[in-house]
């Protein structure tokens, strides 16, 4: 099973193109979607979630024609959207319920079953009889993956799930992404780096609406080796530095400004070898891609 | 501080688009308001004259406040409930909150800023109103001159508290719960609240009450003006005193008492439960929770399919609906609405503030009448947020991306709206079934509450509910739906006033429907169904729309909605829509074909111009001789299940000219479809028609030879009045299932007739008709020759038959000589044994018959069985009247009286000779507690009056010129009074009067064209029935009873039956004078033939206890008297006349406490102050001038004043 995305593009009614030629195929396990904010993610996830038109191309899932047969899709979808809200006065359990009826789960036994288990997965068990309004941040997530679990899909897309989280809990929601199983198509959407290395066996870096790059984040990583470097410089010099160097990334660590920089060959002694990690991959995709349009431009 | 954040609120408002956009609404509708109370469109509907200018101060004041309401009020909340809320809506609270301002600073230069922008965007109003009047082509006689103050009062006045209060309200809402919706809905219960308040103070005691009651103060300034003639508008600022300067001061402390209260409550808190006491609820656990083992999801299976998407949408329903009824809002709105059915139950068919019994139409029609606009209110509100229901909730991705079909979502939010009503229709039907049992009435009639709550207003319900929900979809913004959906509530008021009259074109509109006990709805149902279906297919297809349309995903741009709604529009879909349009056009076709083909359409301008059109081409034949109907042989033959009538007969006409006669000009109305009208006897030379008009019903004969004087020729007629299909409007109420009234109308009519012109004076000016006096004056030689009720007749001969159903009773005026069935139908054989005038009534149902006597004459009441309440009042009210009028007027004519019950579609009684159909809504249901000095028994009354037109109208009658009706209606009136006063005593009679006195003044002040004085009335209601009350009585109290009694018997010996010229009431006051002591000739010119006005008030009263036990009392009084004209200008009048000096006591009265007095003398005052001492024997406790009101005083209350305690 695999979702083949072909020349998709997508141009919003304000002019705005979210999405131009996208090509993506989409094996079974988890998918990393990775970009900045803005960078079409969401505009494809909704895309694929029947929630939004394309101007052209196609989506399919095996036989099934995703911008076409929007039901079929429907049936076999998990959705977690990047923003959600909840009924405040409605608890976590009859929510559930009520979405599992929608999702087609007939049978009232099988149904209990499954939205205890889903709580039970979600650690939500302890705390299903209260309203949802007194939710943190992070049980509504959970909550949002639980219902997105509801009837076995075979596609699932959760849009930046862990934004706004605090490490504790983004920990305990990869550890819930990480038991779905690995014969369904799984779906990540996200600005944060370490989100894919930690859970993805393929991901994709997309920017402005473009597919930057695609593959295993050990093979891209593998690809880098021996042209990142480092060096903490003071933070004056760094425009300088800007000029000279292709410089992917600047943070701050214990008040020296650390830099990375991409370069085939040694840049300088001040410059020590990196193993490459998926940061570095992801921003030198950016950088390059960047540049070459400032070419173009 | 203040300043700063007043500037800063002043300069972001200023920055708003909103400012500007609510300004220019209020602007158009200011400006559409003025326009079209000017006359603007009047090409488009009836016009209605009126002589007080559109840019009066009054009128200016009344528009300006109806526009603060609607569409103000919703404007203002828009205004003051964001003025704070807009920082926790942006979340900018926790900016603002952390730096150093104060409270007050921070609340009071919101408030204030807000303020000054609010009246800058309710300026638009007067703004509006102006350039409506500079607009040309509006009529200049209804432009007065331009005053600034005429546009600033109301503003000073009215609007600015108003604002100050709303604003306070909605301020505080929003402050205080820091919701949108709290302020939203919070605009919405006031509005319906205040509209369902304004219907219910409608009892003359409590008006200062509920004058004060009223927020908005528009209460006590038509308090207040409610007296002013049209000079006086037109004159006179609304000042700002008495009621309505107490209202606002009461409301402006609200307000201020309420932005304290919103000042104390208010805290820099991030959210808004957090105050010092109150501590949050503590969230759920959560860091406690350890991430478990894996879980295995058990393998479930989905249905997908009809059976499992019908219980997915049973479920959606289930949810939606219990979200709705359990939410606080409609709790909220619930409750205001119940608490306006108990206020509404109170005032069940209140006439003279004396209730009717709660049957169950009135209570089922009431109640669901007044919770009505409670009901569109929660359609309307909950359409929007079941629209948006997951999108506010940001639910909506979720559930957009579910396998759900695409109706399932929409229609079972239509379905949870569709059962809203039901379970609003459910309490009206409880409230309906308490306030019967609280009356102690126990005659549930269940059927009708169904019929009437579910069958028919439920449908109205149901197809707003569709409209609204449709209207939310495809707007899909949810204010501008609300917004759309108030343009169509508008459209719907306003639509016959720019001449859109046909139900075909309003959305939901129907030909009505009227409930009666006798006809229960008779034929009303059929074509109210008709239409009803015709609109469902229109919802139908709205729903279909709705449902294409319906937003799945984020995408809600027009072209992709479109795009989807294409592929959406499939084989279901189609059906669907198809057969909505297809019911829509069928039945609407159908409906056509019966209103427009079976029926003349005719909208109420085409009639106008009809009656134009009538007058020009026939007024010039008004001149040439006639002849007279002599004598009248009908028979009528009924169909009441049909609806149809045909009467056929004979006249006798004479020439009672001078002159030979050589054609005869017959008038019918249009709807008569003429088998026979041919002049002369059977097999006599025919006359030949050489005018026959059937558009407008009139035909000219002429005859072989002229008639001579003298001489007399018959008319043969034979007309049929069928009742094809059904009308645009259901007017067809006379002859109906069970209850028919028809009157002579229906018959031939000789002569041009001048009455039936159209007498308003702006309308005869906008046809370029010549202007005609509204009544031939006294001197019209030639207007006296008729009645005022006929112009083809002076006193004719009259026998009828009468045929009807089986199951019925036929009744006409005359004696029943014979009864008998024939082809399966009942005939009546009436005959008359004394002439008549030309009047009479064919009236047919099953009646249940209670008979009485008094000396040799028969008395019957011919009823609806049920209707028994009053049957011993009104007998009674016969048997009184006739002895009081013979023994004071002169005989009686007939040897029978007979009372005839007919459906509530009138509301009158109305005497033809020895026959008095009697409306079922004037009394046959009231509810009259003899023992409460309050209740007016109007059964008896009415009676009273309608025999004593037996003597009024049937032996003594009107020329037709002015004054005319003063001798029918104002002296049937006086001589009700007099039986009245006979049986319950002077003190009852005070109520009765205290409201004639009110319906006077306020008759008198919405007067359109000319007030009269009494003996030039012009068939003003409010001038021969209530002044003539107030005159009569009093004259009465001055003259003596006897005296004027004297006057009226010796008036009716000189002119009962009289021929041509007929009588004048200078001849009546020519008898009154006779009788009127010289020192009281002043009175009678006072109060018949001018326009006099008193000012009486008492200034102070005090009282000493002289020795020996008795009390001095001293009074000083002010008195003034002004005679008006017929506008209204008032010029003082010197005065030297006896008004009534009253010293009151208290004592109980059959338990209650009542004024008695304890010295009462007719003393002669002049104009200003007025100093007296009375002695009297008992310790006093009021004293005053005219106690008992019975000058003309348009301030009453002030006329007497409680003594001190000393």
């Amino acid at each position: 099973m695999a979702l083949v995305i072909e020349n998709l593009s997508k141009t919003y009614s304000n002019g705005v193109q979210a999405l131009r030629d996208v090509n993506l195929t989409i094996p079974t396990g988890m998918f990393g979607l990775l970009g900045p904010n803005g960078a079409g993610k969401s505009s494809l996830m909704r895309t694929i979630a029947t929630l939004q038109e394309a101007n052209s191309g196609s989506i399919r899932l095996d036989e099934l024609d995703v911008l076409r047969e929007k039901d079929g899709v429907r049936r076999i979808l998990g959705y977690l959207p990047q923003e959600f809200g909840v009924y405040p006065k409605v608890t976590a359990e009859d929510l559930l319920d009520h979405f599992a009826v929608l999702k087609g789960l007939a049978d009232s036994k099988e149904r209990k079953a499954t939205v205890a288990a889903l709580l039970h997965k979600t650690n939500l068990y302890e705390v299903r009889k209260k309203n949802l309004g007194g939710y943190s941040g992070g049980m509504k997530q959970r909550f949002g993956i639980a219902q997105a679990l509801l009837g076995n899909p075979r596609l699932i897309i959760v849009d930046e799930p862990t934004a706004g989280l605090d490490p504790a809990e983004r920990n305990r929601f990869h550890n819930l992404l990480s038991e779905i199983g690995e014969n369904i198509i799984v779906i990540l959407s996200t600005h944060i780096v370490s989100d894919v290395s930690d859970l993805c066996r393929n991901m994709a870096i997309i920017n402005k609406g473009q597919v930057l790059l695609t593959g295993d984040p050990l093979v891209v990583m593998n690809e880098l080796q021996g042209q990142v470097w480092r060096r903490a410089i003071a933070k004056e010099q760094l425009p300088a530095l800007q000029q000279e160097q292709q410089v992917i990334s600047s943070r701050l660590y214990a008040g020296q400004t650390i830099v990375h920089v991409v370069s085939d060959g040694s840049p300088g002694v001040e410059y020590e070898s990196v193993t490459p990690s998926l940061e570095d991959v992801y921003f030198a995709r950016i950088a390059e891609a960047e540049r070459g349009m400032a070419v173009v431009a | 501080m203040f300043l700063q954040i007043f500037k800063f609120e002043l300069w972001y408002r200023l920055r708003r688009p909103a400012t500007y956009i609510y300004f220019g609404i209020l602007l158009l509708l200011a400006l559409l308001l003025m326009l079209t109370s000017g006359g603007f469109f009047k090409g488009l509907s009836v016009s209605v004259g009126s002589k007080v200018f559109v840019n009066s101060p009054f009128s200016l004041n009344g528009y300006t406040t109806v526009l603060t309401l609607i569409p103000g009020v919703l404007l203002i909340s828009a205004m003051f409930g964001p003025a704070i809320l807009r920082d926790f809506e942006t979340r900018m609270h926790p900016l603002l909150f952390t730096t150093p301002i104060s409270r007050l600073g921070y609340l009071g230069g919101r408030f204030t800023g807000t303020l000054v922008i609010t009246m800058l965007v309710l300026s638009g109003i007067a703004v509006g109103l102006f350039i409506g009047t500079l607009i040309p082509g509006m009529p200049a006689e209804r432009i007065g001159p331009q005053r600034l103050m005429g546009y600033l009062n109301p503003y000073l006045t009215l609007v600015l508290p108003n604002v100050v209060l709303m604003g306070a309200i909605f301020f505080a809402l929003g402050t205080l719960t820091r919701k949108a919706l709290a302020t939203y809905v919070g605009s919405i219960v006031f509005l319906v609240l205040y509209f369902v308040a304004q219907g219910q103070l409608s009892d003359l005691d409590n008006q200062t009450i509920g004058s004060l009651l009223d927020p908005m103060g528009s209460g006590a300034s038509r308090q207040l003006t409610k007296y002013w003639t049209t000079a006086e508008k037109n004159t006179q600022l609304v000042p700002l005193t008495g009621l309505l300067l107490g209202n606002r001061l009461v409301w402006l402390g609200v307000g201020l008492a309420l932005l304290g209260f919103c000042f104390w409550r208010f805290r820099f808190t991030q959210s808004a439960a957090e105050g010092p006491v109150r501590r949050r609820a503590e969230r759920p656990g959560l860091d406690v929770v350890p991430t478990t083992a894996s879980v295995v999801l058990p393998r479930v299976h989905q249905q997908f399919g009809t059976s499992q998407y019908l219980r997915q949408w049973a479920r959606l329903t289930k949810l939606e609906f219990l979200d709705i009824i359990r939410s606080p809002y409609f709790i909220a709105i619930v409750v205001a609405g119940l608490a306006f059915l108990l206020v509404a139950a109170l005032q069940i068919g209140k006439i003279f503030d004396t209730r009717t019994f709660p049957v169950t139409a009135q209570v089922a029609i009431i109640l669901s009448g007044s919770f009505s606009l409670f009901s569109l209110a929660i359609i309307t509100f909950y359409a929007g947020e079941l629209v948006w229901r997951e999108r506010d909730a940001h639910l909506n991705q979720i559930y957009d991306a579910l396998p759900l079909p695409n109706w399932v979502p929409l229609a079972s939010k239509l379905a949870a709206l569709l059962l809203v009503p039901v379970v609003l229709q459910v309490i009206v039907l409880v409230c309906g079934l308490l306030t019967q049992i609280f009356s102690g009435y126990y005659q549930f009639e269940l059927g009708l509450y169904i019929k009437y709550l579910f069958g028919l207003r439920l449908l109205d319900y149901w197809l707003l509910v569709v409209l609204a929900i449709a209207v939310h979809v495809l707007v899909n913004h949810k204010y501008l739906g609300h917004f759309v959906m108030l343009l169509y509530y508008m459209f719907t008021l306003f639509a016959s006033q720019i001449g859109l009259e046909h139900n075909l074109a309003i959305y939901g509109s129907d030909p009505g429907v009227q409930y009666s006990a006798l006809n229960k709805f008779g034929h009303f149902i059929g074509p109210f169904l008709w239409f009803k279906l015709y609109w469902a297919g229109l919802a139908l297809v709205l729903a279909v729309g709705a449902n294409l349309l319906w937003v799945r995903g984020t995408e809600t741009s027009a072209n992709v909605r479109q795009k989807l709604a294409a592929s959406r529009f499939t084989g279901p879909a189609r059906l669907a829509m198809g057969a909505g349009l297809l019911t829509f056009l069928v039945v609407g076709g159908f409906i056509y074909y019966n209103t427009n083909v079976l029926n003349r359409y005719q909208g109420s301008k085409t009639q106008e111009k009809q009656t134009v059109e009538f007058e020009r081409k026939y007024s010039r034949l008004g001149r040439r001789p006639q002849p007279r109907i002599t004598a009248v042989e009908v028979q009528a033959d009924l169909f009441p299940s049909r609806q149809e009538v045909r009467l056929r007969g004979q006249y006798w006409l004479r020439n009672k000219t001078g002159q030979p006669i050589d054609s005869v000009q017959l008038n019918l109305p249009q709807e008569a479809r003429i088998r026979l009208l041919t002049l002369g006897a059977a097999g006599a030379a025919p006359a030949r028609t050489v005018l026959s008009d059937s558009l407008l019903g009139f035909y000219v004969q002429r005859l072989p030879q002229p008639l001579a004087p003298g001489d007399s020729l018959p008319l043969r007629f034979d007309l049929y009045y069928a009742a094809p299909g059904f009308e645009n409007v259901t007017n067809r109420t006379s002859v109906v299932y069970n209850g028919t009234f028809i009157n002579s109308q229906l018959l031939p009519n000789i002569g041009y007739n001048p009455n039936a012109e159209i007498s308003d004076e702006e309308t005869r000016k906008d046809y370029n008709l010549p202007p005609k006096p509204r009544m031939a004056s006294l001197t019209d030689t030639a207007a006296r020759r008729n009645t005022y009720i006929s112009h083809d007749s002076d006193w004719v001969r009259f026998a009828a038959t009468v045929s009807t159903e089986p199951d019925q009773l036929a009744l006409a005026p005359g004696y029943l000589k014979k009864e008998w069935a024939e082809n399966g139908r009942r005939y009546f054989r009436y005959e008359m044994d004394a002439p008549i005038l030309n009047f009479y009534s064919f009236q047919s149902a099953r009646y249940a018959v209670r008979k009485a006597k008094w000396n040799d004459i028969d008395i019957a009441i011919y009823y609806q069985p049920g209707h028994e309440y009053n049957l011993d009042r009104m007998v009674r009210g016969v048997q009184d009247g006739l002895t009081y009028f013979t023994k004071n007027f002169g005989p009686y004519q007939h040897r029978q009286v007979r009372i005839v019950e007919f459906p509530g579609y009138q509301t009158f009684a109305q005497s033809f000779p020895n026959t008095i159909p009697y409306s079922e809504n004037i009394g046959f249901i009231a509810k009259i507690d003899s023992a409460d000095p309050e209740d007016v028994d109007y059964p008896y009354y009415v009676t009273a009056h309608e025999v004593a037109h037996q003597w009024w109208a049937h032996q003594v009658i009107g020329a037709n010129v002015q004054g005319s009706t003063m001798m029918s209606e104002t002296l049937s009136q006086y001589a009700a009074l007099m039986v009245m006063k006979q049986l319950y005593g002077e003190a009852r009679m005070r109520k009765f009067l205290k409201h004639e006195m009110d319906r006077y003044l306020t008759g008198r002040a919405t007067e359109q064209s000319k007030e009269q004085p009494l003996y030039k009335v012009e068939n003003q209601q409010y001038i021969h029935y209530r002044k003539g009350s107030v005159a009569m009585y009093a004259l009465q109290d001055y003259v003596g009873e006897d005296k004027v009694n004297q006057a009226l018997a010796a008036y009716i010996k000189e002119v009962k039956f009289q021929q041509p010229p007929y009588t004048t009431s200078p001849d009546l006051l020519r008898h009154l004078r006779q009788v009127t002591p010289d020192s009281l000739q002043y009175l009678v010119t006072d109060m018949f033939e001018r326009i006099t006005l008193y000012e009486n008030r008492v200034d102070s009263v005090s009282y000493k206890k002289l020795p020996g036990g008795k009390y001095r009392v001293t009074l000083n009084l002010n008195s003034k008297k002004f005679y008006a004209d017929s506008l209204g200008n008032e010029r003082p009048a010197p005065m030297n006349d006896w008004i009534d000096i009253a010293v009151l006591i208290e004592r109980k009265v059959n338990g209650k406490w009542r004024d008695e007095p304890l010295y009462r003398r007719k003393t002669r005052l002049k104009a200003g102050n007025n100093k007296l001492e009375i002695i009297v024997a008992e310790k006093p406790v009021k004293a005053g001038i005219d106690p008992f009101n019975e000058l003309i005083d348009r301030d009453p209350d002030d006329n007497v004043k409680n003594l001190p305690r000393s």
